[in-house]
């Protein structure tokens, strides 16, 4: 029997695909946890020490500024949920209120549009404390005012984070605002035949509604802030001191400024594990997602 | 033109069965209509016939070729999909020309083709437009069109009027039908809808839960229902039954209506002459066979009418059983004296009514 | 066919009636302010960088943020396009954009190409492990880069690419093809199977049915998806510095160069022009092609 090619044209064409994942992620992978096990420094070393095979992972949880980066992660991850709170508010205003949808819209996301670099350049200059906003206020008369934040290791942070959700709400709110859309219309008109005020009808009935974008979001945030890694460099790169250092940070550090690649690759196993703990909610909610849709379907 | 032979054809999905040890064969320039409720498997039927699924087990041949085994392109038909499925970023002609350009034909003859296709089915106007600019019965042609130039002898039709609205359709209809005399080619056609099985196909094949119940021209299938299924899937309001025990009423056989006081005369009937007293059998009448206060027919039916539905060209009554309500289709004019609740007397004649044998459901 | 008598409708003509005014109610103006609050914080940036890169530093100096420039001066523009120093290097971000531009087409091609026909495969074509390569694709786009990174390094250092443009447009189009493919996936999934049907019966060729039926009918998520690959390799840093070699690096990473590790005087005008110029063409992209834009990175994140 000849070759069928209809059955065999997409197998091949398949090819390069699955080389990719096989060599460039699943390999890689690979690869990297076993460069982890080893001492290499600058160059790969692929002899492991059994005896201490976990001495990588001792010395990193040993390490002051791993514990610094795992601190920022949870404080740069709780700070942004501010994102998501601000996008929902955002796109329940506007989708109530119809007036200027398209010129707001366009406003919001335009930070998506802007590479972190330069958003990061832009707020540091934003936070310089003789020439920026500080100075404005004092202009003004608030003497106070302190918006020296960048400087001060305790709120370094917090000027990350402010620029994190001038960047993150717009894209936010562009979910919310599809999950809002995918609402049944009639849900309002009927709640405006009932006479149920707005307060009780967000709380009530819209938000446990979108309770599935809203774990979408939060866990898209969380695997946006293990990668965090422009922002820092270009507001604060990792200082003062170590105080703003996160693990994507740490990794790059430990492997261009140390030049310890075993090392780096132990840290970003760690950030693997990370983003696996994260990540398995969103593949459980997405099967049961989509189980749910073929059940109504039925 | 080809035959087409199925032979003991079975289809799985896993664990599920859909289809199993199916024979069926299709003669040269026939019009067969696989006709069933849906998920009585004659899509699957189609689309193994069309390669477009792989069968389990069994053979298919075409014009006596093993084809089992081959691509779709290269099984020698075409075929109308439901939704059209015409291609969207291609003009009418581009949709013409797809299939005949992947079989490197050369250009006046693809033209040629083209042309004669577009004659035939008036589209010539539209050659350069692209499908979202047609009406629905136009892109109807536009896919017959793109099945005829492709000349193969095999048709396949995958309930390819469901789409259209009701005067559309039986435009289409006429113009299939047209078709088929026209150029004699094998057509399989799948569809839910009897009234176009009734009205195109030379012969029909009723499926029901993956197995051919029957298949046999419109008459017979109207006339002799192969069982109870046929009977009641075909016609509409589907037939009436009615379970019965045979007697012998001084040598004759008759046969007595549970539920009823009434005896039906069975010696007039052709097969119903020879049953043994004591069998359970259903009686089957058609609703478009009873006649109103004829009173000397061999079966007599006497119910209170229940309600009467009246749809312009003809009325139903319906009358009142224990179970399901028993139709009689008439004349409309006939239908204004009788008021809810008052007795109507229908009289069947001996040659219409359907004998089943009521423990397998098959025709006496 | 036609009909006997073709019967018009009977049909009228309709009045116009005049509009109503709309109401303007309390709430409408307070979810008016604070949305107006929201854009001015949103906007307050861009109008920073755009001021600032236009005033003198004489002005600057003077500590007034916000105000509008006294003078206008172009010279920060020509400057940071032409002198900025990256390192040792003096030639402005101009070198940069060249760069970002010679990566960008390549890996434009590769990733959209690459992962455009996986999708058409995945989707439309008849294979047993679709799913299970589908939940592997799914995964991989999630994984951090640092994980990967070192073990890429290796490889195109083996294949001679690191450290040139090719290596750079290489590993992006790598990094970009599990979530590109998910996306082209989606997209053809929604295609009727009875066309895929009929272009198995018509033709039946892989190649002949993508380049003849598939391509044309994917004109739509082609922008989506070029639009989100192009602002996104324009905007990437990390790939840029740990792949690009000497001359090789994107306007990014000379941005980020010029800018916070530079010493010496601090020239913000200078700054924020080159930070602005970085930033111009995702920007333009966005305010022309803004609806791509939002359904590229909505597409992005709700998957499945």
């Amino acid at each position: 029997m000849a070759i069928r090619w209809s059955r065999w044209s997409p197998r091949i064409a398949l090819v390069p695909a699955l080389l990719v994942t096989a060599v460039a992620f699943v390999g890689s992978i690979g690869w990297t946890i076993y460069i982890s096990l080893t001492t290499s420094r600058r160059f790969p070393d692929y002899e492991i020490n059994w005896d201490e095979w976990l001495r990588q992972y001792e010395r990193l949880f040993k390490d002051g500024a791993w514990a610094t980066s795992l601190k920022n992660l949870v404080v740069l991850g709780l700070g942004s949920t501010l994102a998501i709170i601000l996008g929902f508010i955002l796109a329940a205003m506007i989708e109530k209120e119809k007036r200027g949808e398209g010129f707001f819209r366009t406003i919001f996301l335009y930070p998506l549009a802007v590479s972190l670099i330069v958003a990061g350049i832009v707020w540091r200059w934003m936070f310089n404390p003789s020439l920026g906003i500080e100075n404005f206020l004092h202009e003004l008369g608030w003497t106070s005012a302190s918006f020296n934040w960048l400087a001060a290791p305790d709120t370094a942070m917090y000027g990350i984070i402010l620029a994190s959700i001038w960047h993150g709400s717009g894209f936010y709110m562009a979910l919310m605002l599809a999950g809002l859309h995918s609402i049944n219309g009639e849900i309002w008109s009927a709640a405006r035949l009932d006479g149920v005020s707005v307060w009780r009808l967000y709380i009530e009935i819209i938000i446990p509604m979108m309770r599935f974008t809203f774990l979408t979001c939060a866990i898209l945030l969380s695997l946006g802030v293990v990668k965090a890694y422009d922002i820092i460099v270009a507001m604060t790169n990792g200082g003062p001191g170590s105080s703003t250092w996160m693990p994507a940070y740490f990794t790059l550090n430990a492997y261009s400024g140390r030049s310890n690649i075993a090392y780096a690759s132990a840290a970003a196993v760690i950030m693997l594990l990370i983003t696996a703990a994260i990540f398995i909610p969103l593949v459980m909610v997405t099967a049961w997602r989509v189980r749910r849709r073929e059940a109504i379907a039925k | 033109m080809p035959r087409v032979e199925f032979q003991n054809i079975a289809k799985q999905y896993g664990r599920v069965t859909v289809l199993d040890e199916l024979n069926l064969d299709v003669d040269d320039g026939e019009f067969l209509v696989l006709l069933g409720p849906s998920g009585c498997g004659k899509t699957t039927l189609l689309n193994l016939l069309a390669g477009l699924v792989e069968t389990t087990a069994g053979k298919i041949l075409i014009d006596g070729r093993d084809v089992t085994d081959l691509d779709p392109k290269d099984r020698g038909l075409a075929m109308v999909f439901q939704s059209y499925a015409l291609y969207p970023t291609k003009t009418v002609r581009g949709n013409l020309q797809f299939g005949l350009s992947s079989q490197k034909l050369d250009r006046t003859e693809i033209a040629r083709r083209v042309d004669w296709a577009a004659k035939l089915l008036q589209i010539e106007t539209l050659l350069d437009r692209k499908p979202s600019q047609l009406s629905g019965g136009q892109r109807q042609r536009v896919a017959i069109g793109r099945a005829l130039v492709k000349n193969v002898g095999v048709f396949l039709f995958d309930e390819p009027l469901s789409n259209l609205d009701a005067k559309l359709r039986t435009e289409m209809r006429l113009e299939i039908k047209r078709l088929h005399d026209e150029l004699k080619h094998t057509i399989v056609y799948v569809t839910h809808d009897q009234i176009e099985a009734m009205t195109m196909a030379t012969r029909i094949a009723v499926m029901d839960g993956g197995v051919i119940q029957q298949v046999g021209t419109p008459d017979e299938i109207y006339e002799q229902p192969a069982n109870l299924f046929v009977a009641q899937f075909i016609g509409s309001p589907s037939m009436n039954v009615l379970s019965a025990r045979v007697e012998s009423d001084g040598g004759k056989p008759v046969a007595i209506l549970d539920g009823f006081e009434t005896r039906i005369d069975l010696s007039g009937h052709a097969t119903g002459d020879a049953l043994a007293p004591g069998t359970a059998i259903v009686v089957g009448l058609r609703p478009e066979h009873g006649e109103i206060g004829a009173a000397d027919r061999p079966a007599q039916i006497e119910l209170p009418l229940l309600y009467a539905e009246k749809t312009g060209g003809d009325a139903t009554l319906f009358l009142k059983t224990s179970g399901r309500p028993f139709a009689v289709r008439i004349d409309p004019a006939a239908a204004g004296g009788v008021r809810a609740g008052e007795a109507v007397q229908v009289g069947y004649a001996a040659e219409k009514f359907n004998l089943f044998d009521a423990r397998t459901g098959r025709r006496i | 066919m036609t009909d006997i008598l073709p019967l018009e409708p009977v049909r009228r003509t309709f009045r116009d009636y005049p509009k109503k005014p709309r109401k303007i109610r309390g709430s409408s103006i307070a979810i008016l302010v604070f949305l107006t609050m929201c854009a001015l914080f949103i906007a307050i940036p861009l109008y920073v960088i755009i001021v600032t890169s236009i005033k003198e530093m004489s002005q600057i100096i003077q500590g007034e943020i916000f105000s509008l420039p006294t003078k206008v001066t172009f010279e920060p523009w020509w400057k940071a396009w032409n002198e900025v120093c990256s390192g040792v290097q003096c030639e402005g971000v101009k070198v940069g954009f060249i760069n970002s531009l010679m990566i960008l087409f390549p890996s434009l091609v590769l990733s959209i190409g690459l992962s455009m026909v996986t999708g058409y495969a995945l989707a439309l074509w008849n294979i047993r492990w679709a799913g299970t390569f589908l939940f592997v694709l799914f995964t991989a786009a999630f994984v951090p880069f640092q994980i990967i990174m070192i073990p890429l390094i290796i490889m195109t250092g083996i294949i001679k690419v690191y450290g040139t443009i090719w290596g750079v447009a290489i590993v992006h189009a790598v990094l970009a093809m599990p979530l590109l493919t998910l996306i082209f996936r989606n997209y053809y999934k929604d295609i009727p199977n009875e066309i895929m049907s009929a272009a198995l019966m018509d033709s039946g060729s892989f190649w002949r049915i993508f380049f003849e039926i598939i391509l044309p009918m994917s004109g739509n998520i082609l922008i989506v998806v070029l639009i989100l690959q192009i602002t996104s390799i324009w905007n990437d840093f990390i790939i840029g510095l740990y792949f690009g070699g000497i001359g090789t690096k994107p306007m990014t990473v000379i941005l980020a160069n010029s800018v916070i590790t530079s010493r010496g005087e601090i020239s913000y005008n200078v700054d924020m022009a080159a930070a602005l110029l970085t930033a111009i063409p995702p920007l333009v992209i966005y305010f022309v092609l803004g609806k791509f834009f939002v359904q590229g990175i909505t597409a992005g994140a709700i998957k499945g």
